[in-house]
């Protein structure tokens, strides 16, 4: 028989049980926070995403991690404004919470904004422009004009004393405003230490053939700059089946791909700026889950970017940027 | 059955005439009820989908034929949206070599509510967990590259394998030594003693194609009358860098004996040249499959003698004819023929050095 005060134990002993039951497996006392899937549209400018390897490492991380809903898309033909509206228009409509986008033409994206045709947040990726700043549109990406002064000082550095004796430089490559900025930064300081800048707008074969030329004469230094890292990589390609000497030869340009890397660590480039894409895929989706979420979204500064060269590969500084741990 | 009831009571109590009328009554409604809501659904069947997903893991992001793959992957889905005005939505993940990664990726597929999976298994033998997933959602499956076991194919209707016939592939590949020895006998062998000496860069261990492709590419090569004679062998796990590693220690175990390199893939070929130019090497002849992008520049550079090319274009064509298909809930395209309704196999060619 028991007593009435084990009677009492064992009732509150229950109570206990069933207490830690409701609040265990059933959300009647603590409330489970409902989770949000956030819908958002990365669209870039490009037919291809090799440029952006790093960039959707980062991307899909922060998508993981906030709970991001992404999806890549890519043009059907490079560099075309009324492919990107449509895409735009039709990521809004099909439920996009907000959009980031590496414009064709970001004064076009801004005007569709300001019409109203817009109405989710919007990032722009690499983009000259700034927003209004009325708090639903953001900038991120990288300075390309002092990417192209660090370049243009490099080069200098590397072909003042080195046989360069026109002082010539060749550049070539897209008309993209990416590019134009980046020419622009290298221009300046091969204007500055007095080297002359030429334009090489020939077709491919006839670039290949003028390559071999100078590649022919030795003595006579061929130094080139490619604007966008698409270029940079054909002329790594015709380098390599020209198979001319590099002392002859010096490449320069921008870019990640796994496939300058390799070329810059087998020497057939000299120097390249090299960009933290996995930390810009990264903040832009995080950007975008706040401004989803009306959430004050800071002003961001430009990211991180550095010029390197061959040595420089084996760096852990570099390493980190070049090949993010997912 | 409220009204049977009733009737069969009233029936009894001998009012026939007005329970015939209720019963027809209330049968009429019934049917009318099942007309109506049968004609929703059906109407609900009907209706046309604008888009649909489809979510993609591979085993590997970074071996070079499945990153082929996967740009062919991108090019159909651009093409097909453009012809049908269908949105198409690629989630493509990177399993980065582990099951529970790729598991997971299956159950994030699942709740993004994709409408069709399209899978690179990371380990063959361990499909089923991922079958019983997509199952329970009633999500098709096509796999690709890496055969599940026959048991767990049989186990669902909605489930598809894409590949090249590993025989065949090993066929090819020992067919270009046996073409190449009859035309150019000391091309291959070296030192003129006869025989042929080879060296063996393996993919793991645990994948049917590299059994097959072994199996068959020597035996080729053996009823091809070529005289052959391995000196090693390894496991290079399809991948460029450790195939890179393994021929620099044969070069320096066995100097000027390796005549030929038989390689289960481009990628381990690709290997074995960096580390014979890193020797300076270049009279060895090496042969792979799989036809890669840098494998080709390879082949026509003269650095690779051959390769076997199962067409990629028409390889990732099938994958996602036959996800776009089942995304739309319509049958398989009539042209890809299927054997046994499921196993779709993607014709090859050989490629070989000018």
């Amino acid at each position: 028989m028991m007593t009435r005060k084990e009677k009492a134990l064992w009732t509150l002993y229950g109570a206990a049980l069933f207490l830690l039951f409701l609040l265990s497996s059933t959300d009647l006392i603590i409330k489970e926070k409902e989770r949000q899937i956030y819908g958002i549209s990365v669209i870039i400018e490009d037919t291809s995403d090799e440029n952006y390897v790093n960039f959707r490492k980062g991307m899909d991380r922060a998508a993981m991690e906030l709970h991001g809903d992404v999806s890549f898309i890519t043009l059907y033909d490079k560099g075309s404004v009324k492919q990107q509206e449509e895409f735009i228009l039709r990521e809004q409509q099909d439920g996009s919470r907000a959009l980031i986008v590496s414009p064709v033409d970001a004064a076009e994206v801004l005007a569709m904004q300001e019409d109203k045709r817009i109405n989710v947040p919007l990032i722009l990726l690499n983009s000259e422009i700034a927003p209004a700043g009325d708090g639903i549109t953001e900038r991120i990406g990288f300075d390309y004009y002092q990417m192209g002064q660090e370049l243009g000082a490099q080069i200098v550095a590397d072909t003042a004393l080195d046989g360069n004796r026109k002082k010539q430089v060749f550049l070539f490559g897209e008309a993209d405003p990416v590019s134009e900025r980046f020419r622009d930064g290298i221009l300046e300081e091969l204007e500055e230490a007095e080297y002359e800048a030429v334009f090489w707008e020939e077709s491919r074969a006839s670039l290949k053939e003028a390559v071999a030329k100078v590649a022919e004469k030795r003595g006579e230094q061929l130094v080139m700059a490619a604007l966008d890292p698409m270029s940079l990589t054909e002329m790594c390609q015709l380098l390599s089946d020209i198979g001319t000497e590099n002392k002859m030869v010096k490449l320069y340009g921008r870019g990640t791909s796994v496939r300058l890397l390799n070329y810059l660590d087998k020497g057939v480039i000299q120097g390249l700026c090299i960009t933290d894409d996995f930390s810009a895929g990264y903040l832009s989706v995080k950007m975008a889950v706040d401004l989803a979420e009306n959430r004050i979204v800071e002003d961001m500064e430009y990211l991180e970017s550095r010029c390197i060269r061959r040595e420089d590969l084996r760096d852990v500084e570099f390493e980190k940027m070049l090949y993010p741990i997912e | 059955m409220w009204s049977l009831r009733k009737c069969c009571t009233r029936l009894s109590k001998g009012r026939n005439g007005e329970c015939a009328r209720r019963m027809v009554r209330s049968i009429l409604a019934g049917v009318l009820l099942a007309g109506i809501l049968t004609g929703c659904k059906g109407m609900e069947g009907e209706e046309e989908k604008t888009s649909i997903r489809i979510g993609v893991s591979l085993y590997r992001g970074d071996d070079t034929f499945i990153n082929n793959i996967r740009g062919e992957l991108e090019t159909c889905a651009k093409d097909y949206e453009q012809r049908h005005g269908v949105k198409v939505t690629l989630d493509i993940q990177d399993a980065k070599g582990s099951q529970n990664i790729q598991n997971n990726q299956v159950e994030r597929f699942i709740s993004l509510g994709c409408d069709v999976m399209c899978i690179n298994p990371v380990d063959r033998t361990a499909a089923s967990a991922m079958i019983d997933k997509a199952m329970t959602a009633g999500i098709p499956v096509v796999f690709f590259n890496r055969q599940p076991v026959e048991e767990d194919m049989d186990r669902w209707d909605q489930l598809y394998y894409v590949g090249a016939v590993a025989r065949e592939s090993a066929v090819l590949q020992g067919n270009i030594v046996v073409d190449k020895y009859r035309k150019e006998p000391e091309s291959l062998d070296l030192n003129g003693d006869g025989v042929v000496s080879y060296v063996l860069l393996e993919g793991e261990s645990s994948h049917q194609d590299s059994l097959i492709r072994t199996e068959w590419s020597i035996q080729t090569l053996k009823d091809g009358g070529v005289p052959i004679e391995k000196i090693t062998g390894g496991i290079a796990n399809w991948e460029r860098s450790q195939a890179s590693a393994l021929m620099e220690q044969w070069l320096d175990q066995y100097p000027r004996k390796i005549e030929l390199v038989v390689c289960n893939n481009d990628d381990m070929a690709l290997g074995a040249i960096d580390a014979l130019e890193r020797a300076g090497i270049d009279e060895i002849k090496l042969v792979g499959i799989d036809a890669t992008t840098p494998g080709q520049e390879a082949v026509r550079a003269g650095k690779l003698l051959g390769t076997v090319s199962a067409d990629k274009e028409q390889y990732a064509g099938a994958i996602f004819s036959i996800a776009a298909a089942k995304a739309l809930g319509e049958p398989v395209p009539e042209e890809l023929s299927l054997e046994e309704d499921k196993y779709y196999w993607s014709p090859q060619e050989i490629m070989v050095s000018p």
